[in-house]
């Protein structure tokens, strides 16, 4: 949550409750005594794209600069695909991802932004998307470092963590750059 | 820097639109760069005129390798290939058009005779 700057309208500070919310949805994947199985993970990662998928879709037709636009349909193209592999890995591995709390929340997180969201327009839509972005990659990059990456028994699910997390970074540097541009 | 490098590629290369190169040369592709984990490695492949480079794309999603007014793969789909054969010699800057972080490193084709 470090990358947050100050923020002063209701929308915002909806959002950032939201976000504070999904910080706290990880934390629950890493309980002291035991983390996450294989086919939980799998429903996380798959859930963590697909909430940042439906958002990007929302960007794509909402955003009102073409950047934003522009990032939104990319976290589309990236997430999607990332889900495209790592759908086709539990699949190989016979792995029926579990749903459980942490991708339940994610969901009810993902929809809570887009309901937040949808009532912004035009530079505080952007805005609102772009510090989401910021702060939900950050999140999902700790989450990976701290609880999925460590959890994760199969070493080709392992592997396919570690492989696409620097997409993630890059997402994450992409949309900071957006944030930082905001306004000027 | 590598604006300007991706400019000064298009005064060094004979280009004869999108389609050059892209079919796999006679000679056959004599280098290969990995992108995957959003960059390329080697981040500068060494050739000589008339060898093919190709491009495979590991990561789960597209990228480009577009170096401005020389030459442009488009989008280059997961678990795809493209390849470019140069006709002249000179260095080409070249970025991913898709994703603008990975202008961060300097990933450069250099053709010698």
């Amino acid at each position: 949550m470090n990358s947050f700057k100050p923020m002063k309208s209701c929308a915002v500070a909806l959002a950032t409750g939201l976000l504070l919310m999904t910080s706290g949805v990880f934390a629950q994947a890493a309980p002291a005594t035991a983390g996450p199985n294989d086919a939980q993970i799998a429903h996380i990662v798959v859930t963590a794209n697909q909430v940042d998928i439906d958002a990007g879709k929302l960007a794509e037709s909402k955003g009102s600069k073409a950047d934003v636009k522009a990032f939104g349909k990319m976290m589309v193209t990236d997430h999607t695909g990332v889900n495209k592999e790592a759908t086709a890995l539990v699949e190989k591995l016979k792995v029926k991802p579990e749903d459980n709390p942490t991708s339940e929340s994610l969901k009810k997180g993902g929809e809570d932004n887009l309901k937040n969201l949808k009532a912004l327009s035009d530079g505080a839509f952007d805005k609102a998307y772009i510090d989401h972005e910021v702060a939900y990659h950050q999140q999902v990059i700790d989450a990976m470092d701290k609880t999925l990456v460590p959890n994760a028994k199969n070493t080709e699910l392992k592997a396919l963590l570690v492989k696409v997390r620097p997409a993630f970074v890059a997402h994450l540097d992409h949309a900071k750059q957006l944030q930082a541009s905001q306004g000027k | 820097m590598l604006r300007s490098a991706a400019g000064a590629c298009a005064l060094v290369i004979a280009c004869g639109g999108g389609g050059i190169g892209e079919a796999a040369a006679a000679t056959g592709t004599a280098h290969t760069v990995v992108i995957e984990a959003v960059k390329y490695e080697p981040e500068t492949v060494t050739v000589k005129r008339g060898e093919t480079v190709a491009w495979v794309n590991k990561d789960p999603f597209p990228h480009t390798v577009t170096a401005k007014g020389a030459f442009d793969s488009r989008e280059i789909a997961a678990g795809k290939t493209w390849k470019f054969t140069p006709r002249k010699a000179g260095e080409y800057a070249y970025i991913c058009t898709l994703h603008p972080t990975m202008f961060g490193r300097a990933y450069r084709m250099r053709t010698v005779t």
